[in-house]
Protein backbone atom coordinates (compact mmCIF):
# COMPACT_ATOMS: atom_id res chain seq x y z
CA UNK A 1 0.00 0.00 0.00
CA UNK A 2 2.78 2.44 0.94
CA UNK A 3 4.59 1.55 -2.27
CA UNK A 4 1.44 2.22 -4.30
CA UNK A 5 1.00 5.62 -2.66
CA UNK A 6 4.61 6.54 -3.37
CA UNK A 7 4.30 5.27 -6.94
CA UNK A 8 1.14 7.21 -7.53
CA UNK A 9 2.63 10.42 -6.16
CA UNK A 10 5.52 9.98 -8.56
CA UNK A 11 3.07 9.22 -11.37
CA UNK A 12 1.17 12.39 -10.53
CA UNK A 13 4.24 14.58 -10.88
CA UNK A 14 5.18 12.85 -14.10
CA UNK A 15 1.67 13.46 -15.46
CA UNK A 16 1.85 17.09 -14.48
CA UNK A 17 5.18 17.46 -16.25
CA UNK A 18 3.94 15.74 -19.36
CA UNK A 19 0.79 17.85 -19.44
CA UNK A 20 2.82 21.05 -19.09
CA UNK A 21 5.22 19.98 -21.84
CA UNK A 22 2.39 18.95 -24.15
CA UNK A 23 0.56 22.20 -23.46
CA UNK A 24 3.68 24.14 -24.34
CA UNK A 25 3.87 22.22 -27.63
CA UNK A 26 0.20 22.94 -28.26
CA UNK A 27 0.70 26.68 -28.04
CA UNK A 28 3.98 26.47 -29.90
CA UNK A 29 2.38 24.66 -32.87
CA UNK A 30 1.35 26.81 -35.84
CA UNK A 31 -2.26 27.75 -36.44
CA UNK A 32 -4.30 25.69 -38.84
CA UNK A 33 -4.72 27.63 -42.09
CA UNK A 34 -8.49 27.08 -42.06
CA UNK A 35 -9.33 26.62 -38.40
CA UNK A 36 -7.01 29.26 -36.98
CA UNK A 37 -6.48 29.09 -33.24
CA UNK A 38 -9.59 26.96 -32.67
CA UNK A 39 -7.60 23.94 -33.79
CA UNK A 40 -5.90 23.99 -30.40
CA UNK A 41 -9.14 22.82 -28.77
CA UNK A 42 -8.68 19.54 -30.61
CA UNK A 43 -5.49 18.82 -28.69
CA UNK A 44 -7.72 18.35 -25.66
CA UNK A 45 -10.70 16.94 -27.53
CA UNK A 46 -9.03 14.08 -29.42
CA UNK A 47 -6.96 12.66 -26.51
CA UNK A 48 -9.91 12.76 -24.13
CA UNK A 49 -12.13 11.02 -26.70
CA UNK A 50 -9.49 8.31 -27.01
CA UNK A 51 -9.29 8.01 -23.25
CA UNK A 52 -13.08 7.83 -22.88
CA UNK A 53 -13.04 4.78 -25.12
CA UNK A 54 -9.84 3.33 -23.70
CA UNK A 55 -11.12 3.53 -20.12
CA UNK A 56 -14.20 1.61 -21.22
CA UNK A 57 -11.95 -1.06 -22.67
CA UNK A 58 -10.13 -1.24 -19.33
CA UNK A 59 -13.48 -1.41 -17.54
CA UNK A 60 -14.45 -4.40 -19.65
CA UNK A 61 -11.16 -6.15 -18.89
CA UNK A 62 -11.60 -5.50 -15.15
CA UNK A 63 -15.16 -6.84 -15.32
CA UNK A 64 -14.18 -10.05 -17.07
CA UNK A 65 -11.33 -10.43 -14.59
CA UNK A 66 -13.75 -9.97 -11.71
CA UNK A 67 -16.31 -12.51 -12.95
CA UNK A 68 -13.56 -14.97 -13.77
CA UNK A 69 -11.35 -14.75 -10.67
CA UNK A 70 -13.73 -13.13 -8.18
CA UNK A 71 -10.90 -10.78 -7.28
CA UNK A 72 -11.74 -7.80 -5.10
CA UNK A 73 -9.01 -5.75 -6.76
CA UNK A 74 -10.80 -6.10 -10.08
CA UNK A 75 -14.04 -4.94 -8.48
CA UNK A 76 -12.36 -1.91 -6.94
CA UNK A 77 -10.72 -1.06 -10.25
CA UNK A 78 -14.09 -1.30 -12.01
CA UNK A 79 -15.62 1.04 -9.49
CA UNK A 80 -12.65 3.41 -9.78
CA UNK A 81 -12.49 3.49 -13.58
CA UNK A 82 -16.14 4.36 -14.25
CA UNK A 83 -16.11 7.97 -12.95
CA UNK A 84 -12.77 8.62 -14.65
CA UNK A 85 -14.21 7.44 -17.96
CA UNK A 86 -17.30 9.56 -17.39
CA UNK A 87 -15.09 12.61 -16.80
CA UNK A 88 -13.19 12.04 -20.05
CA UNK A 89 -16.44 11.56 -21.98
CA UNK A 90 -17.76 14.80 -20.52
CA UNK A 91 -14.58 16.71 -21.43
CA UNK A 92 -14.84 15.27 -24.95
CA UNK A 93 -18.41 16.49 -25.38
CA UNK A 94 -17.74 19.89 -23.85
CA UNK A 95 -14.56 20.58 -25.84
CA UNK A 96 -16.18 19.27 -29.02
CA UNK A 97 -19.08 21.61 -28.46
CA UNK A 98 -16.75 24.58 -28.02
CA UNK A 99 -14.96 23.66 -31.21
CA UNK A 100 -18.16 22.91 -33.11
CA UNK A 101 -19.68 26.36 -32.62
CA UNK A 102 -17.05 28.26 -34.66
CA UNK A 103 -16.26 25.39 -37.06
CA UNK A 104 -19.61 23.77 -37.87
CA UNK A 105 -21.69 26.73 -36.78
CA UNK A 106 -23.52 24.67 -34.18
CA UNK A 107 -22.89 23.48 -30.63
CA UNK A 108 -24.32 20.09 -31.32
CA UNK A 109 -25.32 17.88 -34.23
CA UNK A 110 -26.88 14.44 -34.04
CA UNK A 111 -23.94 13.02 -35.89
CA UNK A 112 -22.77 9.43 -35.49
CA UNK A 113 -19.78 9.97 -33.25
CA UNK A 114 -21.38 12.68 -31.15
CA UNK A 115 -24.35 10.44 -30.51
CA UNK A 116 -22.14 7.46 -29.63
CA UNK A 117 -20.12 9.58 -27.21
CA UNK A 118 -23.29 10.84 -25.54
CA UNK A 119 -24.54 7.26 -25.17
CA UNK A 120 -21.16 6.30 -23.72
CA UNK A 121 -21.44 9.09 -21.15
CA UNK A 122 -24.95 7.97 -20.14
CA UNK A 123 -23.71 4.41 -19.90
CA UNK A 124 -20.86 5.47 -17.60
CA UNK A 125 -23.32 7.35 -15.42
CA UNK A 126 -25.58 4.29 -15.37
CA UNK A 127 -22.68 2.09 -14.26
CA UNK A 128 -21.82 4.50 -11.44
CA UNK A 129 -25.46 4.73 -10.38
CA UNK A 130 -25.88 0.96 -10.37
CA UNK A 131 -22.69 0.45 -8.34
CA UNK A 132 -23.85 2.99 -5.76
CA UNK A 133 -27.44 1.77 -5.76
CA UNK A 134 -26.87 -1.78 -4.54
CA UNK A 135 -25.97 -2.21 -0.90
CA UNK A 136 -24.95 -5.87 -0.98
CA UNK A 137 -21.27 -5.64 -2.02
CA UNK A 138 -21.10 -8.96 -3.86
CA UNK A 139 -24.37 -8.50 -5.71
CA UNK A 140 -23.43 -4.94 -6.59
CA UNK A 141 -20.03 -5.96 -7.92
CA UNK A 142 -21.52 -8.74 -10.00
CA UNK A 143 -24.31 -6.59 -11.44
CA UNK A 144 -21.81 -3.88 -12.38
CA UNK A 145 -19.49 -6.36 -14.07
CA UNK A 146 -22.33 -7.85 -16.12
CA UNK A 147 -23.51 -4.36 -17.08
CA UNK A 148 -20.00 -3.34 -18.21
CA UNK A 149 -19.72 -6.41 -20.44
CA UNK A 150 -23.22 -5.81 -21.77
CA UNK A 151 -22.18 -2.27 -22.64
CA UNK A 152 -19.02 -3.50 -24.32
CA UNK A 153 -21.15 -5.67 -26.61
CA UNK A 154 -23.70 -2.94 -27.15
CA UNK A 155 -21.35 -0.02 -27.87
CA UNK A 156 -20.20 -1.32 -31.29
CA UNK A 157 -23.83 -1.95 -32.26
CA UNK A 158 -24.74 1.55 -31.15
CA UNK A 159 -21.82 2.94 -33.08
CA UNK A 160 -22.64 1.17 -36.33
CA UNK A 161 -26.33 1.90 -36.10
CA UNK A 162 -25.73 5.61 -35.66
CA UNK A 163 -23.10 5.60 -38.40
CA UNK A 164 -25.71 4.24 -40.80
CA UNK A 165 -28.19 6.65 -39.36
CA UNK A 166 -26.24 9.86 -39.94
CA UNK A 167 -22.74 11.10 -40.52
CA UNK A 168 -21.31 14.59 -40.59
CA UNK A 169 -18.13 14.28 -38.54
CA UNK A 170 -14.84 14.37 -40.42
CA UNK A 171 -12.93 11.09 -40.66
CA UNK A 172 -10.34 10.48 -37.93
CA UNK A 173 -7.25 12.65 -38.26
CA UNK A 174 -4.58 10.14 -37.36
CA UNK A 175 -3.91 6.49 -36.57
CA UNK A 176 -6.00 5.33 -39.54
CA UNK A 177 -4.36 2.31 -41.14
CA UNK A 178 -3.10 4.53 -43.95
CA UNK A 179 0.54 5.60 -43.81
CA UNK A 180 -0.06 9.32 -44.26
CA UNK A 181 -2.14 10.90 -41.54
CA UNK A 182 -4.73 13.45 -42.60
CA UNK A 183 -3.16 15.99 -40.27
CA UNK A 184 -0.27 18.17 -41.36
CA UNK A 185 3.19 17.45 -39.94
CA UNK A 186 3.81 20.25 -37.44
CA UNK A 187 0.40 19.78 -35.84
CA UNK A 188 1.06 16.13 -35.03
CA UNK A 189 3.66 16.13 -32.18
CA UNK A 190 1.53 18.07 -29.69
CA UNK A 191 -1.34 15.70 -30.36
CA UNK A 192 0.83 12.65 -29.71
CA UNK A 193 2.32 14.16 -26.54
CA UNK A 194 -1.07 15.21 -25.32
CA UNK A 195 -2.37 11.67 -25.90
CA UNK A 196 0.51 10.24 -23.86
CA UNK A 197 -0.07 12.79 -21.09
CA UNK A 198 -3.79 11.97 -21.01
CA UNK A 199 -3.06 8.25 -20.76
CA UNK A 200 -0.89 8.91 -17.70
CA UNK A 201 -3.57 11.21 -16.30
CA UNK A 202 -6.14 8.44 -16.64
CA UNK A 203 -3.91 5.92 -14.88
CA UNK A 204 -3.12 8.42 -12.11
CA UNK A 205 -6.78 9.25 -11.50
CA UNK A 206 -7.83 5.60 -11.46
CA UNK A 207 -5.15 4.69 -8.91
CA UNK A 208 -6.11 7.69 -6.80
CA UNK A 209 -9.75 6.64 -6.89
CA UNK A 210 -8.75 3.06 -6.06
CA UNK A 211 -7.08 4.23 -2.88
CA UNK A 212 -10.16 6.22 -1.90
CA UNK A 213 -12.46 3.23 -2.46
CA UNK A 214 -10.16 0.90 -0.53
CA UNK A 215 -10.06 3.33 2.38
CA UNK A 216 -13.83 3.72 2.34
CA UNK A 217 -14.39 -0.03 2.35
CA UNK A 218 -12.00 -0.52 5.24
CA UNK A 219 -13.82 2.21 7.11
CA UNK A 220 -17.18 0.56 6.41
CA UNK A 221 -15.90 -2.73 7.76
CA UNK A 222 -14.62 -1.10 10.93
CA UNK A 223 -17.88 0.78 11.34
CA UNK A 224 -19.89 -2.43 10.90
CA UNK A 225 -17.76 -4.26 13.46
CA UNK A 226 -18.10 -1.41 15.96
CA UNK A 227 -21.91 -1.32 15.69
CA UNK A 228 -21.91 -5.07 16.05
CA UNK A 229 -19.90 -5.11 19.28
CA UNK A 230 -21.85 -2.20 20.78
CA UNK A 231 -25.23 -3.70 20.01
CA UNK B 1 -37.33 -27.83 -20.04
CA UNK B 2 -39.54 -26.17 -22.64
CA UNK B 3 -42.42 -27.24 -20.51
CA UNK B 4 -40.88 -25.55 -17.48
CA UNK B 5 -40.33 -22.35 -19.42
CA UNK B 6 -43.91 -22.41 -20.57
CA UNK B 7 -45.17 -23.11 -17.03
CA UNK B 8 -43.18 -20.22 -15.60
CA UNK B 9 -44.46 -17.84 -18.27
CA UNK B 10 -48.03 -19.10 -17.83
CA UNK B 11 -47.81 -18.52 -14.07
CA UNK B 12 -46.76 -14.91 -14.62
CA UNK B 13 -49.35 -14.15 -17.27
CA UNK B 14 -52.20 -15.81 -15.37
CA UNK B 15 -51.14 -14.28 -12.08
CA UNK B 16 -51.11 -10.93 -13.75
CA UNK B 17 -54.61 -11.28 -15.12
CA UNK B 18 -55.94 -12.51 -11.77
CA UNK B 19 -54.65 -9.86 -9.42
CA UNK B 20 -51.57 -7.85 -10.26
CA UNK B 21 -52.94 -6.36 -13.47
CA UNK B 22 -49.71 -5.05 -14.94
CA UNK B 23 -51.43 -5.56 -18.27
CA UNK B 24 -54.19 -3.04 -17.72
CA UNK B 25 -51.81 -0.49 -16.16
CA UNK B 26 -49.52 -0.86 -19.18
CA UNK B 27 -52.40 -0.44 -21.60
CA UNK B 28 -53.75 2.68 -19.96
CA UNK B 29 -50.27 4.06 -19.43
CA UNK B 30 -49.65 3.73 -23.17
CA UNK B 31 -52.88 5.62 -23.82
CA UNK B 32 -51.68 8.33 -21.46
CA UNK B 33 -48.37 8.52 -23.36
CA UNK B 34 -50.27 8.94 -26.63
CA UNK B 35 -52.27 11.72 -25.01
CA UNK B 36 -49.03 13.41 -23.96
CA UNK B 37 -47.66 13.20 -27.50
CA UNK B 38 -50.85 14.62 -28.94
CA UNK B 39 -50.76 17.50 -26.49
CA UNK B 40 -47.06 18.10 -27.05
CA UNK B 41 -46.97 17.99 -30.87
CA UNK B 42 -50.55 18.53 -32.06
CA UNK B 43 -49.71 16.91 -35.40
CA UNK B 44 -51.94 17.56 -38.40
CA UNK B 45 -52.82 14.73 -40.73
CA UNK B 46 -49.57 14.86 -42.76
CA UNK B 47 -47.31 15.19 -39.74
CA UNK B 48 -49.13 12.40 -37.95
CA UNK B 49 -48.31 9.96 -40.70
CA UNK B 50 -44.64 10.93 -40.52
CA UNK B 51 -44.63 10.74 -36.71
CA UNK B 52 -46.32 7.34 -36.39
CA UNK B 53 -43.10 5.23 -36.24
CA UNK B 54 -41.58 7.44 -33.57
CA UNK B 55 -44.83 7.63 -31.62
CA UNK B 56 -45.32 3.88 -31.65
CA UNK B 57 -41.75 3.05 -30.68
CA UNK B 58 -41.45 5.60 -27.89
CA UNK B 59 -44.80 4.55 -26.46
CA UNK B 60 -43.73 0.91 -26.63
CA UNK B 61 -40.44 1.76 -24.94
CA UNK B 62 -42.01 3.67 -22.05
CA UNK B 63 -44.76 1.12 -21.59
CA UNK B 64 -42.28 -1.75 -21.58
CA UNK B 65 -40.14 -0.03 -18.95
CA UNK B 66 -43.21 0.22 -16.79
CA UNK B 67 -43.98 -3.48 -17.20
CA UNK B 68 -40.36 -4.45 -16.57
CA UNK B 69 -40.38 -2.73 -13.21
CA UNK B 70 -42.77 -5.43 -12.05
CA UNK B 71 -41.19 -8.53 -13.55
CA UNK B 72 -39.60 -9.67 -10.32
CA UNK B 73 -41.90 -7.82 -7.97
CA UNK B 74 -44.10 -10.69 -6.83
CA UNK B 75 -41.09 -12.93 -6.26
CA UNK B 76 -39.34 -10.18 -4.35
CA UNK B 77 -42.33 -9.39 -2.13
CA UNK B 78 -43.06 -12.94 -1.13
CA UNK B 79 -39.50 -14.19 -0.98
CA UNK B 80 -40.34 -16.63 -3.72
CA UNK B 81 -37.26 -15.92 -5.76
CA UNK B 82 -35.16 -18.32 -3.71
CA UNK B 83 -37.80 -20.93 -4.40
CA UNK B 84 -37.45 -20.37 -8.11
CA UNK B 85 -33.68 -20.62 -7.84
CA UNK B 86 -34.02 -23.92 -6.00
CA UNK B 87 -36.05 -25.43 -8.83
CA UNK B 88 -34.04 -28.08 -10.67
CA UNK B 89 -33.70 -25.93 -13.77
CA UNK B 90 -30.81 -24.30 -15.56
CA UNK B 91 -30.64 -20.54 -14.93
CA UNK B 92 -31.14 -19.97 -18.64
CA UNK B 93 -34.51 -21.71 -18.54
CA UNK B 94 -35.50 -19.52 -15.60
CA UNK B 95 -34.59 -16.46 -17.61
CA UNK B 96 -36.52 -17.59 -20.66
CA UNK B 97 -39.57 -18.30 -18.54
CA UNK B 98 -39.59 -14.81 -17.04
CA UNK B 99 -38.85 -13.34 -20.45
CA UNK B 100 -41.67 -15.19 -22.17
CA UNK B 101 -44.18 -14.08 -19.56
CA UNK B 102 -43.16 -10.47 -19.96
CA UNK B 103 -43.08 -10.78 -23.75
CA UNK B 104 -46.65 -12.12 -23.87
CA UNK B 105 -47.96 -9.27 -21.74
CA UNK B 106 -46.09 -6.66 -23.80
CA UNK B 107 -47.30 -8.15 -27.07
CA UNK B 108 -50.90 -8.13 -25.86
CA UNK B 109 -50.55 -4.44 -25.08
CA UNK B 110 -48.95 -3.78 -28.46
CA UNK B 111 -51.69 -5.62 -30.30
CA UNK B 112 -54.11 -3.05 -28.95
CA UNK B 113 -51.74 -0.11 -29.12
CA UNK B 114 -51.26 -0.16 -32.91
CA UNK B 115 -54.94 0.18 -33.86
CA UNK B 116 -55.50 2.66 -31.04
CA UNK B 117 -52.68 4.87 -32.30
CA UNK B 118 -53.99 4.81 -35.85
CA UNK B 119 -57.47 5.71 -34.63
CA UNK B 120 -56.43 8.41 -32.18
CA UNK B 121 -54.02 10.10 -34.59
CA UNK B 122 -56.40 9.55 -37.48
CA UNK B 123 -53.83 7.98 -39.79
CA UNK B 124 -55.08 5.79 -42.57
CA UNK B 125 -52.38 3.15 -43.04
CA UNK B 126 -54.48 0.15 -42.09
CA UNK B 127 -53.10 -1.96 -44.93
CA UNK B 128 -49.65 -1.83 -43.29
CA UNK B 129 -50.84 -2.93 -39.88
CA UNK B 130 -49.61 -6.57 -40.12
CA UNK B 131 -46.13 -5.36 -41.09
CA UNK B 132 -46.09 -2.76 -38.31
CA UNK B 133 -47.13 -5.45 -35.84
CA UNK B 134 -44.43 -7.76 -37.12
CA UNK B 135 -41.75 -5.08 -36.63
CA UNK B 136 -43.01 -4.32 -33.14
CA UNK B 137 -42.96 -8.04 -32.39
CA UNK B 138 -39.32 -8.31 -33.48
CA UNK B 139 -38.36 -5.20 -31.54
CA UNK B 140 -40.16 -6.31 -28.40
CA UNK B 141 -38.31 -9.63 -28.37
CA UNK B 142 -34.93 -7.92 -28.06
CA UNK B 143 -36.28 -5.13 -25.88
CA UNK B 144 -37.77 -7.48 -23.29
CA UNK B 145 -34.72 -9.80 -23.37
CA UNK B 146 -32.47 -6.88 -22.46
CA UNK B 147 -35.13 -5.48 -20.16
CA UNK B 148 -35.67 -8.61 -18.07
CA UNK B 149 -31.92 -8.91 -17.63
CA UNK B 150 -31.69 -5.31 -16.46
CA UNK B 151 -34.70 -5.83 -14.21
CA UNK B 152 -32.86 -8.73 -12.56
CA UNK B 153 -29.79 -6.51 -12.30
CA UNK B 154 -31.57 -3.64 -10.58
CA UNK B 155 -33.85 -5.86 -8.54
CA UNK B 156 -32.13 -5.25 -5.21
CA UNK B 157 -31.06 -1.68 -5.93
CA UNK B 158 -32.40 1.45 -4.35
CA UNK B 159 -34.75 3.43 -6.64
CA UNK B 160 -34.65 0.54 -9.07
CA UNK B 161 -37.26 1.83 -11.53
CA UNK B 162 -35.26 4.99 -12.23
CA UNK B 163 -32.11 2.92 -12.55
CA UNK B 164 -33.81 0.50 -14.92
CA UNK B 165 -34.83 3.33 -17.24
CA UNK B 166 -31.40 4.96 -17.05
CA UNK B 167 -29.69 1.71 -18.05
CA UNK B 168 -32.20 0.52 -20.61
CA UNK B 169 -32.58 3.67 -22.70
CA UNK B 170 -28.96 4.07 -23.91
CA UNK B 171 -28.44 0.35 -24.47
CA UNK B 172 -31.61 0.05 -26.49
CA UNK B 173 -30.78 3.01 -28.77
CA UNK B 174 -29.81 0.82 -31.78
CA UNK B 175 -33.09 -1.06 -31.55
CA UNK B 176 -35.02 2.18 -31.45
CA UNK B 177 -33.18 3.63 -34.45
CA UNK B 178 -33.56 0.42 -36.47
CA UNK B 179 -37.21 0.02 -35.53
CA UNK B 180 -38.17 3.58 -36.39
CA UNK B 181 -36.29 3.51 -39.71
CA UNK B 182 -37.73 0.13 -40.72
CA UNK B 183 -41.22 1.29 -39.87
CA UNK B 184 -40.81 4.55 -41.77
CA UNK B 185 -39.70 2.48 -44.76
CA UNK B 186 -42.82 0.32 -44.49
CA UNK B 187 -45.11 3.33 -44.29
CA UNK B 188 -43.38 5.13 -47.16
CA UNK B 189 -42.83 2.26 -49.60
CA UNK B 190 -44.66 -0.70 -48.14
CA UNK B 191 -41.66 -3.02 -48.22
CA UNK B 192 -40.29 -4.86 -45.27
CA UNK B 193 -36.68 -5.70 -46.03
CA UNK B 194 -33.52 -3.67 -45.90
CA UNK B 195 -30.62 -3.08 -43.53
CA UNK B 196 -32.76 -1.85 -40.65
CA UNK B 197 -34.72 -5.09 -40.47
CA UNK B 198 -31.41 -6.96 -40.38
CA UNK B 199 -30.20 -4.75 -37.54
CA UNK B 200 -33.36 -5.58 -35.59
CA UNK B 201 -32.71 -9.29 -36.11
CA UNK B 202 -29.06 -8.95 -35.11
CA UNK B 203 -30.04 -7.09 -31.95
CA UNK B 204 -32.57 -9.79 -31.06
CA UNK B 205 -30.09 -12.58 -31.67
CA UNK B 206 -27.36 -10.93 -29.59
CA UNK B 207 -29.59 -10.21 -26.63
CA UNK B 208 -31.38 -13.53 -26.64
CA UNK B 209 -27.96 -15.20 -26.53
CA UNK B 210 -26.35 -12.81 -24.05
CA UNK B 211 -29.17 -12.23 -21.57
CA UNK B 212 -29.49 -15.80 -20.19
CA UNK B 213 -25.74 -15.85 -19.68
CA UNK B 214 -25.77 -12.53 -17.82
CA UNK B 215 -28.78 -13.66 -15.80
CA UNK B 216 -26.85 -16.74 -14.68
CA UNK B 217 -24.13 -14.50 -13.25
CA UNK B 218 -26.58 -12.19 -11.53
CA UNK B 219 -28.55 -14.77 -9.59
CA UNK B 220 -25.63 -16.99 -8.62
CA UNK B 221 -25.43 -17.37 -4.86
Amino acid sequence: MQRLIAFNRWLGWLTLGLLAAALWLVFDAPMDYQQGNSVRILYIHVPSAKMALFVYLALTVFSVWFLWKKSETADILTEAAAPVGAAFAMVTLASGSLWGKPMWGTWWAWDARLTSMLVLLILYVGIIALRNGIDDPIKGARATAVLCILGAVDLPIIHFSVVWWRTLHQPPSFSKASASPAISGPLLPPLIWMSIAFTFLGAYLIILKTREIRARRTLDTIEAERTFTHA
Amino acid sequence: MLRAIYRLAWKDVMGDFRHRSTFSSMLFFSLAVLLVFQAAFEPDHQEAQRLVPGLLWSTVLFTTIMGLGRVFQSEEENGAFEGLLLAPLPRGALFFGKWLGNLVLSLLVMGMLVPLTLILFNVNIWSHVPMLMFLLFLGTMGLTALGVLLAAMTQTARSRETLLALLLLPLVAPLLIAGVQAMAEVIANGNLNGPWLNLLLIFDAIYLALAPWGFGWLVEE
